[in-house]
Parts: C-alpha cells; structure tokens; sequence
C-alpha cells in the first residue's frame, strides 16, 4: 500500500510533509503544481497525514472517489526517473 | 498456568489469548515478501553491505553463511538431558544458584517465572535441521519454568542512534546474548534436567511477556521491556526448563505512570510507529499499539547501511548510564504511591528534556563511521527535485 496526495495540495505546496516524511519518499520540481509519493519508497506510515494544512493526503484505499485517478497520477511521476 | 500474584501493571489480560503462531512474526513476513520485494530481497542479502551487519548476521542465509555467528549458532543441535539427576529439595535457593550462573556466564538481568503456554508459539518458522525441526512443526514446549535472561548495550554507542556505529552495537549484543544462553541450558541440561535455549534467531517464546512476568522490568510504550538501570538497552533470552525453581514477583518501576505523561518515544519515532494515545486490546491483551509494518520498513531508510535504528530505546527516559542519580530518580518513583506519581514525574521529564534533550543523540566518530548528520545528508535520486529532504537522524519531532 501507499499513501497518495491528491488535488488539494495543488499550488499550496506547503512541504510540511517533507520534513516529517521518514522514507523521503515525496517529491516534486519547482515546475510542479504539486507534491508527489512514490508508492515504491512509502511505507505506509501515515506521518504526513497530519503534517499536511491541505488535508491532501489519503491512505491508497481511503482516497474520495473524486480523487481515486491521483494514485495513478503519482505513480506515473516517478515512471522513468529512477 | 497463570504467572502468580501481583499481576504486572503494564498489560493487563482481558479476554482468551490465542498462542501466537511463529510465521506470523515480522522476520518470517518479510522473508515470504509480505512487506514488500525490497525488504525480502534486503534481508537474504544479510542485512547489507557492512561487514559488521554480515558477522552479526540475522538475515537470510546464503550458501556460505560460516561468516555469520548466529547461522553457525542457531543451527546447533540441543544436548542431552544427563541421566544422573541431581535432586532439588529447595527450590528458592536453586533459584537464587542459578542466576548467580546466569551472570558469571555473562547476563546482566535475570528473573525466573512460570512459562505461561499464552505466550509459546503455536509453529515453528525457523527449524533446526540438525534437531529435526522443520518450518511449520507445531511447537510442544512443555516445560514449567522460564529463566528471562537480560544483556546490556552500551549506552554511548546506543545513542549515536540510526547509524552504523549503534546498529553494530545492536548487533553485538545480540550475539553476545547467545553464548550464556547456550551455558546455561547446557548446565542444566548436566543437572538431569530438561532445558532448551531461545535466544537470537531462534524463540519459541515471546520473551518480553515473560521477563515481565520475571521481573525483569515493565512494558513499555513502545512494545519492549523497560529495565530499571538499564531502560531497553537490553537484549532477552529465554532458558526453559523443569528443573525445580521459585518464580519472581513482577515489579513495579513507574513504568506504567511514566509512559502515560512521557511519550518521548512516540515523538521520536521516525516511522510513526509508537501510538500517543491510550492501550487497546489485541489478543486479549491491553497494551499500547505499536505500528510493526512500518516500524520494520523503516529499515529501508538506511539503504542497507545499517538495520536497527533503535532511536526509541536510547531516547526512553529510563535509558540512562547506571548512575546514582538515575537510581535515585527511578527509586523515587517507586516508592510513591501510583495516585501522586504524576508530581514527581512532571518535573522529572522536564529535567530529562533539559538534560538530554527532546531527541537524545550524539556524535560519535569510531573507526571511520562518523554519524554527523551533514555526512549521512540524503542526495534524491529523483532528477530535479528541489524540495528539502531533511537529515535522516533529525527528522522534526511529531507531535499527537
């Protein structure tokens, strides 16, 4: 499993998440709207949950039904980078 | 067989316990691959690249594993049990014998208990070829009593947390647990009595119930036995046997009132593992919730550098140097009444943040490891990302 971060943290950004995130598992560029997870790195602790002003992040089986495309939205991210 | 009267403080039996099934347990998990391809393949690797990690051992085993001191030992073979029985006609100072044997071989802690069946494991997951146990035999362990065995780490080295230099001192004692343990159940085995050893690498019991039991120290918050001098910084091994003994009483070291009010270990866990709320019950056990998955995955941090980051063991404020003030401090505790613990141990945790910090942690620079956190600073390895990945030891702490 992963967690996932979906639109809210588009433009906040807010990195909070980073700093407690113990896998450094979430990435992105200064020419991202966004934060990404890479769901190969994250061990599912949840750290970032509370970290997160935005309320951005969901466990992969939690996230709202509106939002269920971010999974693969982050996943693909990290597709021919590592 | 129920451990006699006082009950221990820190857990609290609720409802039916099922024995817990050996397979069930992390190691064998993540050599199955249920937390992941990366783990399992981390683990046959023994553990990494260090070679203190690969004498250490505790992985998987390869072809050629004769460099790793705990393949060669969990693969001995029990002795045999001496015909010529020795009789015991008073079991409280065979007792008090053997665990005066216990620490000339080498234990730092010992306490003798009733070897309650809760807590001996349903199967086997890692048999011993040379006594005939393969993966998945039930375990029949019929024996009376528990002999809890305690082996201190060093408590500098413990504090260089999440580094090379506390991992291979994790390692080491280990190890160093194995040999008493092996004495130990070989002299009372030339006593005329049954005894088996379970020590690193191979348990049929869950030993921290049992050294609580023994009285040894109390559950803690974050799942493992606090000792009174010595805090966590020990490392358990379990003789079982029928030789005649008198059973210790569980103690009561505050430990109870001190992880309500301290949770140091649940600030600083880096992979949020350790819970700030209250105990819930699982098995029919009242305790504190420890996330295991994610405590165990965190050992990818490290990328395989090294495998134990044992930060909650040295940031636990009973993990002091053996020292009068610590004594006196834990005395203090004990001999308060539990209603009006919280006075004392308020200003106590403050003096603790004072002292030795939020975080405990130090510098340490032996051999060529040095854990400066500028030097295990972390490159991404995701081209372009610019965000700040802050340094593996200090992550910010968590709050509830």
């Amino acid at each position: 499993m992963t967690y996932i971060i979906t639109e809210p943290c588009i433009d906040v950004v807010d990195t909070g998440c980073i700093d407690v995130c113990p896998m450094d598992c979430i990435h992105g560029t200064d020419n991202d709207k966004m934060l990404y997870i890479d769901p190969e790195e994250c061990i599912d602790c949840g750290g970032c949950v509370p970290a997160c002003p935005a309320n951005a992040i969901f466990p992969e089986t939690e996230v709202p039904e509106q939002w269920k495309h971010y999974t693969q939205i982050n996943a693909d991210y990290f597709k021919g980078k590592k | 067989m129920r451990s006699t009267n006082p009950k221990p403080r820190t857990y609290r039996i609720v409802g039916p316990q099922r024995q817990i099934d050996e397979r069930e347990t992390p190691h064998p998990r993540v050599d199955r691959g249920e937390l992941g391809e990366k783990l399992r393949s981390w683990r046959k690797t023994r553990m990494g690249v260090d070679p203190f990690r690969r004498v250490f051992g505790g992985g998987g085993s390869d072809e050629n594993s004769y460099n790793s001191l705990y393949d060669i030992y969990k693969n001995l073979p029990e002795g045999k049990v001496n015909p010529n029985k020795i009789p015991v006609t008073d079991p409280a100072r065979m007792a008090r014998n053997i665990k005066e044997i216990a620490r000339f071989f080498g234990a730092d802690a010992v306490g003798i208990t009733d070897l309650d069946q809760a807590y001996v494991y349903s199967h086997r997951a890692r048999g011993n070829p040379a006594s005939g146990e393969k993966n998945g035999d039930p375990i029949d362990l019929p024996h009376r009593y528990a002999i809890c065995l305690g082996f201190e780490s060093d408590y500098e080295k413990f504090l260089t947390n999440n580094s090379r230099i506390s991992d291979a001192e994790y390692g080491l004692g280990n190890i160093h647990s194995l040999q008493p343990t092996f004495l130990l159940a070989a002299y009372i085995r030339e006593m005329g009595y049954p005894a088996r050893t379970h020590g690193y690498g191979r348990f049929e019991v869950n030993p921290i119930p049992l050294a609580v039991n023994a009285g040894l120290g109390e559950l803690g918050r974050h799942g493992m036995l606090i000792h009174e001098d010595f805090g966590s910084r020990l490392h358990l091994a379990v003789v079982t046997t029928d030789l005649p003994l008198a059973v210790d009483k569980p103690v009561d070291i505050g430990v109870e009132e001190v992880c309500k009010y301290c949770m140091k270990c649940a600030r600083t866990c880096p992979s949020h593992s350790i819970s700030f709320g209250g105990k819930e019950i699982h098995n029919g056990v009242e305790r504190y919730r420890i996330n295991v998955d994610s405590c165990y995955k965190y050992r990818l941090a490290a990328r395989g550098e090294w495998s134990n980051c044992v930060i909650c063991v040295s940031t636990c404020c009973y993990n002091k140097p053996v020292a009068w003030w610590h004594t006196l401090a834990v005395k203090s505790i004990k001999w308060t009444p539990p209603s009006l613990r919280v006075l004392l141990i308020k200003p106590l945790l403050w003096i603790d943040d004072l002292f030795w910090g939020k975080r405990p942690w130090k510098r340490m620079k032996w051999l060529d490891y040095d854990n400066a956190p500028e030097t295990n600073a972390r490159i991404c390895n995701i081209p372009g990302c610019n965000v700040k990945h802050a340094n593996l030891q200090h992550k910010r702490l968590h709050t509830a």
